[in-house]
């Protein structure tokens, strides 16, 4: 998580953190009059598929903006709420999973190939199931808060944020990665050109890491859905059932502290290899 | 198209201090969340409508009405879905939730509404300096304020992008959701290239003019708060502590309203 912080200190990624935020919200509020799922918390959301992309190429500058880029969105598009300040935390861990799981996803990305985009069927895959532990992660972030609050039951929003999340990432995510790639890293503007290697967290257990960090997010998406609807009477995609009920709260956070756990265990530092190894 | 929010105009609400101006949006946001009544939100409502009118916002609001109309119609038709109540009125609507789904469009407008007069009033640089003076490390208040001003800018390219686009005959309108959804990879593109690639002559500017240089800054512009400061700010805190306690008391509820 060091360079979470550490890229503070760096202008470029700074200026990244504003321009990722910015990009993001203005489509986020471009979408806001679309198609809403639930007005005040959500709608049809084809802007998400930048956080994960932001991610990969930006390192935690993409994740900073990720969760800016959706306060802003928030503030301007009407959805400013109780869930705005999970919403920051969720959308943060959109961005910052893909670029810590990027390099260990189980070997499907090779030390001899870790550019950022998904040039080989293996790393097509890989985004993909970083795709989805990223947007499993922030949702349970988001319902586990807002079904805590009394706000929205967590069957129904767990699953709508993260088939939202995924829905945008699923298609667009690869097509902008690979069309985008060449030009960051063109321009010196991945995140591992611009940050040093030993501002990064060196991890514990990298590609274990990847495991806890999956198991956190689909478990916690899973046990969390089977738990609200099993004991809270609540409907799986629907909207009836009790929220802010203990059972469902205690059965997701130990998955939540898997995340955590995973974000530190997982480095990113294995990205940065030297260009001839390309 | 302009793209600037911020006017230019010497009005009590430009005058008062960054500091204060972001503690009105936060009291604002405390005032509007906490009761599930209308009429319970309506005197917030009024102060945030007083200072749109002092700011003489409304310009801003008048250039984002088609935005503020959709979720109005959106926004008071869905909430009854995911509310019942006792007393049905027809179709899906019952008093209990109709009252709700205003109660919740009133939020939605008026925290927009928030935004619209922050920005309406406050320079960049006062952004910044009033972020730091609350507390938030400066780079982080640079690159929020930053991100802030550039999404009216980003919002105008993708309006000249699917100008251009549409000159060429692309159709934004027509077809299903998906096919809208793909129809919009022409303007993500030239969005994304076109900002991202100023990120280094950015860079080089802000380090040229000493961003980073030293740990410990000081700047150009002095906050300084003065009586009307103090006046909003204990009026704010006082407002926010008596929501507090009207809600946990119960109050500014709907008797009979059951959500989802």
């Amino acid at each position: 998580m060091k360079e979470v912080f550490k890229m503070w200190s760096n202008t470029r990624m700074i200026i990244l953190t504003a321009l990722t935020a910015a990009i993001y919200a203005a489509f986020l509020i471009v979408f806001k009059g679309g198609i809403v799922l639930v007005p005040g918390i959500t709608e049809i959301r084809p802007a998400n598929v930048f956080p994960p992309v932001f991610g990969i190429l930006f390192g935690p500058a993409g994740a900073w903006g990720a969760a800016i880029g959706n306060l802003i969105g928030d503030i301007f598009g009407g959805t400013m709420g109780i869930g705005s300040i999970f919403g920051f935390f969720g959308n943060f861990f959109l961005g910052f999973v893909p670029y810590k799981m990027w390099g260990a996803v189980w070997g499907l990305v090779s030390r001899d190939d870790m550019s950022q985009t998904t040039n080989t069927l293996k790393k097509l895959v890989a985004f993909e199931i970083i795709a989805l532990v990223a947007s499993a992660t922030c949702a349970i972030v988001i319902s586990w808060y807002l079904d805590l609050a009394g706000i929205v039951p967590y069957a129904f929003l767990a699953i709508t944020i993260t088939v939202n999340n995924f829905a945008a990432a699923v298609i667009l995510g690869p097509i902008l990665l690979s069309l985008f790639y060449p030009r960051i890293k063109r321009w010196n503007l991945l995140w591992t050109d611009i940050m040093n290697e030993e501002d990064v967290s060196k991890g514990f257990a990298v590609q274990l890491g990847s495991t806890v960090m999956t198991i956190g997010a689909l478990g916690g998406l899973i046990v969390g859905i089977l738990v609200a609807v099993g004991m809270a009477g609540q409907e799986v995609y629907g909207f009836s059932g009790e929220s802010g009920q203990i059972a469902v709260w205690a059965a997701v956070l130990p998955f939540l502290v898997l995340i955590i756990v995973a974000s530190f265990m997982l480095s990113g530092q294995e990205q940065f290899v030297e260009d001839d190894l390309d | 198209m302009t793209v600037e929010l911020y006017l230019d105009y010497d009005t009590v609400i430009h005058r008062l201090d960054a500091r204060i101006k972001l503690l009105i949006f936060v009291f604002s946001f405390i005032g509007l969340v906490l009761f599930e009544h209308p009429l319970w939100i309506l005197p917030v409502a009024v102060l945030i409508l007083l200072q749109t009118t002092l700011a003489r916002a409304w310009v801003n609001v008048w250039r984002i009405r088609a935005l503020l109309i959709i979720l109005t119609i959106s926004s008071v038709i869905m909430w009854n879905i995911f509310a019942s109540g006792e007393t049905h009125l027809f179709w899906f609507f019952d008093l209990e939730s109709l009252l709700y789904s205003l109660a919740r469009t009133m939020l939605i407008l008026l925290m927009i509404l928030c935004g619209v007069n922050l920005i309406s009033t406050t320079r960049n640089e006062e952004l910044v300096l009033g972020m730091i003076g609350l507390g938030l490390p400066y780079r982080v208040g640079f690159a929020i304020s930053t991100a802030l001003r550039l999404v009216p800018t980003i919002a105008a390219s993708i309006y000249t992008i699917s100008q251009a686009q549409r000159s060429r005959g692309l159709d934004l309108e027509g077809g299903s959701i998906l096919e809208r959804i793909k129809k919009y990879i022409p303007l993500l593109i030239p969005v994304f290239i076109s900002t991202i690639r100023n990120t280094n002559v950015f860079g080089m500017a802000l380090e040229s003019k000493g961003f980073g240089a030293r740990e410990d800054r000081t700047f150009y512009l002095k906050l300084e708060m003065r009586p009307p400061d103090y006046f909003v700010l204990v009026f704010g805190v006082i407002l926010s502590v008596l929501a507090i306690i009207l809600d946990l008391r119960g109050f500014g509820a709907i008797p009979g309203l059951t959500r989802f």
